[in-house]
């Protein structure tokens, strides 16, 4: 009885929260020209007029380019952050772990928004650039965190030990500290860049001409049409991050570090 | 913990830095020009925004459904959370993946999907008028409620999570032995289970809070011109009408909604203990 | 990947001004942009053996970015509606036309020549807006059908913020004979609200509610009625008592972009009488060109021809500027509430 219960309770979530993606799947699959549910038919050709067009192929590219290297960036400068965090006794420690959280906080409209005022107008910086760094700056917190937590289950001694046997500091933190905080890193990479990839409202106010993230592309091609391509896109970006969660997954077991 | 602060500070500088920069000093400028008037400081710009009767209604009503959302996913939260943790080690994971599932999933995608389910035809009105609940399909897109499933939708899932690992920490036969002694179900919750998931009910209650507050393409796409809530007003106030000082009063108001969320949960949690 | 990596690097070191010699960046709506680019964007790049970097989105964004790069103009033309460029005609941002250099100039239609004044723009294409209905379902012989019974719960109109938005006041003014005061007009869409669907910003929007049932009418420009007719459903195009609103739509030119010999080359070829010719075939856009001649078929389906274009009711650019604040305000307080 309990069992009954407890699998109802947990189907109709798992129904809620995965339902409206399958729906989004099926109608891609539509062989009219109308999203809907159930589909008109059945064909493949909106999954294969993705492909063909132009824009998603260039906005892809970038919103790839933007998620791996603002990640990348980001992870450059949190794990030596996240470091400094645990090891050391900072003054500020508090004020750096807020500054750095900052950006989860704050609606990520405004930071478009504030980039574009008084960084892209006035600095003359282009919008490439804007958007790399407000992506950036926008996986660092989560670089911070899911490093920290990481560091915090290795112990201080084993990082004295090799200094001791001989190992200068740098040494130590390569040959002790990195390879044991290498999945917790990983971890940070792919919660980064799937919060990087998905990013919609910060990339709002960042676009200029040729220069759009993916989603922001599909956003503009819904004010064109409604046709199931966008579901098509849609499903298959959804199978991107699930082939990337399912292989982190295997590797890592990463839904410790979310 | 080593003792050389230089070197420790060294290393924590520069995403310090880069975040001042990139973010702090920015948003800072931005939120700042909501307070400025022909060159003085004042607070003109708020008091302008909350006199109109529509603004009000767009600010009563993302706090409305800010908190419906969050209370929604606290309850459905719990449920859940509850059952996964009783569930053998392996299902645990698998039904955990699918619960962070949806969180790799872009947010267009998730919404755009709405839009079919919640139509005339779509399933929700087949199914009432198929199960005879009403003779006519009722209309749901463009109203609060599509705007409150979607929302609910898209951040369940960090509810779940917090949730979970809050509840992990619960040693195995403390229910069971509360239940041997004779407390209700009620009185379990109550006197055993929130006490000890409290933190992560304040953090899974400000994620989805803020979440909820801050999201563009759900009530952009669900609820549309008639259905605004602060964010799709304040994209209108810059893209229709190029108005920046009502922008920084949003973004101000948005902001301060997300941390007095996060305190007040915080003082409950303490308060209950 | 290698794509990516290289836009990365041009957006950081390449400067728009070193571009600017063989680039023309041009400011679009963002439908049928498959459509132009065969009839317009790749046969002119051809000809005048430049680069067109195009920059699509709807009026309001596209018109928000031009004010904000005002300084060092990223656009170097534009096309929106009228209102739209008196507007930025009004804050200095855009530059006199010199028919001269527009050897199509004489051949547009008189009222496309100079629309906003001072010619501060040229108009490239008409629409009639009217509505858009399920015939099976409803019958419309009136704009004031719109806020009748019998679509009550499944009617949308344009949002006031948007440019089918006034036409639509101004033809129900004339059903509701407020004449060409909009206050009670919006009063009564005020009044009706909770009958109106949705207040809808972009026509693909309108599309789907239609072809979901949602919505069985609504008000709707010409230039969306392709997409309508491609459906499969029965949706027919009103032709109202009160008549048929109408727009046009308009050619400008950033001020001081640097890049004007190209822009007016450029846009003396989109008025040429074989693109536009090109473009109305493939039921894009009606045309401005009155020597554009096309087969019956197609000109059913655009605004087309002296007769049609002339009895169309066009809303005057001041008007809409100069009241729409006004309408805006009493619509966010009566209408959206």
């Amino acid at each position: 009885m309990r069992h009954l219960a407890n699998w109802s309770i947990l189907g109709l979530t798992l129904l809620f929260l995965i339902g409206p993606f399958v729906i989004i799947i099926l109608a891609g699959t539509s062989a009219g020209n109308n999203l809907a549910f159930p589909p008109e038919g059945m064909s493949m050709k909106w999954y294969l007029k993705v492909f063909t067009i132009e824009s998603f192929r260039t906005s892809f590219a970038l919103s790839m380019a933007l998620a791996v290297f603002g990640t990348l960036a980001a992870l450059v400068m949190g794990i030596p952050a996240a470091y400094a965090l645990n090891r050391y006794d900072l003054p500020g420690a508090e004020t750096v772990r807020t500054i750095v959280a900052a950006p989860i906080i704050v609606p990520g409209i405004i930071i478009g928004l504030a980039l574009l005022r008084y960084m892209v107008v006035p600095l003359d910086v282009t919008v490439t650039m804007a958007l790399f760094m407000a992506h950036t700056a926008l996986v660092l917190p989560y670089a911070v965190r899911v490093v920290s937590s990481s560091m915090q289950n290795l112990r201080v001694d084993m990082e004295e030990a090799a200094v001791l046997l001989g190992c200068s500091r740098m040494q130590a933190f390569t040959k002790v500290v990195l390879p044991n905080i290498r999945s917790g890193v990983l971890a940070a990479f792919i919660l980064g860049f799937v919060t990087s990839f998905n990013q919609v409202p910060v990339s709002l106010f960042l676009s200029g001409p040729g220069v759009r993230t993916l989603p922001i592309d599909m956003l503009a091609y819904m004010e064109i049409t409604f046709d199931p391509s966008i579901a098509a896109l849609s499903a298959l970006l959804a199978f991107m991050s699930l082939a990337i969660v399912f292989i982190a997954e295997r590797l890592l077991g990463f839904s410790k570090y979310v | 913990m080593f003792r050389n602060t230089r070197e420790g500070l060294a290393l924590a500088l520069p995403a310090a830095i880069f975040s001042t920069l990139l973010f702090i000093l920015p948003v800072g400028i931005l939120l700042s020009e909501a307070f400025r008037q022909g060159g003085s400081w004042s607070v003109q710009g708020y008091i302008d925004f909350f006199a109109s009767p529509l603004n009000r209604t767009v600010f009563l009503r993302t706090l409305k459904l800010g908190v419906l959302v969050a209370g929604s996913a606290a309850i459905i939260g719990y449920a859940a959370a509850f059952c996964i943790v009783n569930l053998s080690p392996k299902a645990r994971g698998r039904v955990f993946g699918m619960v962070v599932l949806p969180l790799m999933i872009s947010p267009v995608a998730r919404t755009y999907a709405w839009i079919v389910i919640l139509g005339r035809t779509g399933i929700v009105n087949e199914a009432i008028t198929g199960l005879g609940l009403s003779d006519t399909p009722i209309r749901l897109l463009f109203t609060e409620t599509a705007v409150y499933l979607g929302l609910l939708q898209l951040f369940l899932p960090l509810m779940i999570i917090s949730l979970v690992s809050a509840m992990e920490n619960i040693p195995r036969d403390v229910i069971p032995a509360a239940r041997v002694l004779g407390a209700s179900w009620f009185a379990v919750f109550f006197k055993v289970i929130l006490p000890l998931t409290k933190e992560g009910l304040v953090i899974g209650g400000t994620l989805v809070f803020t979440g909820a507050l801050t999201a563009y393409i759900t009530p952009a796409i669900l609820g549309g011109s008639k259905v605004l809530m602060l964010e799709t007003l304040l994209y209108q106030r810059v893209n229709v009408s190029n108005d920046f000082v009502s922008a920084g009063v949003i973004a101000m108001i948005l902001i301060v909604m997300s941390f007095t969320a996060n305190l007040l949960l915080k003082r409950i949690a303490t308060t209950r203990s | 990947m290698k794509t990516a990596l290289s836009i990365m690097l041009l957006g950081c070191t390449a400067s728009t001004a070193a571009m600017a010699q063989d680039t023309l960046t041009i400011s679009v709506y963002s439908f049928a942009q498959d459509e132009y680019r065969a009839a317009l964007y790749k046969p002119f790049e051809e000809i005048c053996g430049c680069e067109l970097v195009i920059e699509t989105g709807n009026s309001v964004e596209r018109m928000a970015k031009i004010e904000a790069n005002a300084a060092e103009p990223v656009i170097d033309m534009a096309v929106i509606s009228t209102q739209d460029a008196l507007s930025l005609a009004r804050k200095d941002l855009i530059a006199p036309l010199d028919s001269a250099k527009l050897s199509n100039f004489d051949k547009l239609y008189q009222a496309a020549q100079d629309p906003i004044g001072d010619h501060m723009a040229v108009g490239y294409t008409f629409y009639a807006s009217s509505i858009v209905y399920r015939s099976d379902l409803v019958d419309i012989t009136s704009w004031g059908d719109l806020l009748g019974d019998e679509v009550a719960g499944q009617v949308a109109l344009p949002n006031i913020t948007g440019t089918q938005g006034p036409p639509t006041l101004m033809m129900l003014g004339k059903a509701l004979d407020h004449g060409d005061d909009f206050k009670p007009v919006i009063s009564t869409i005020g009044e009706k609200a909770d009958d109106i669907v949705t207040f809808y910003s972009r026509s693909s929007e309108l599309v789907q509610l239609m072809n979901q049932q949602e919505v069985i009418a609504a008000p709707v420009g010409r230039f969306a009625w392709s997409s309508f007719k491609d459906a499969g459903l029965p949706f027919a195009w009103a032709e109202p008592a009160e008549g048929q609103a109408g727009g046009m739509n308009v050619m400008v030119m950033t001020k001081n972009n640097g890049n004007e010999e190209l822009a007016y080359q450029f846009m003396d070829y989109w008025l040429s009488t074989e693109v536009q010719t090109k473009v109305a075939e493939m039921l894009v856009d009606s045309p401005a060109n009155k020597e554009v001649t096309v087969s019956d078929e197609i000109a059913d389906n655009l605004t087309y021809g002296a007769d049609v274009i002339e009895a169309l009711n066009i809303l005057d650019p001041a008007t809409i500027l100069d009241q729409r604040e006004d309408w805006v305000d009493q619509w966010n307080t009566e209408v959206i509430r």
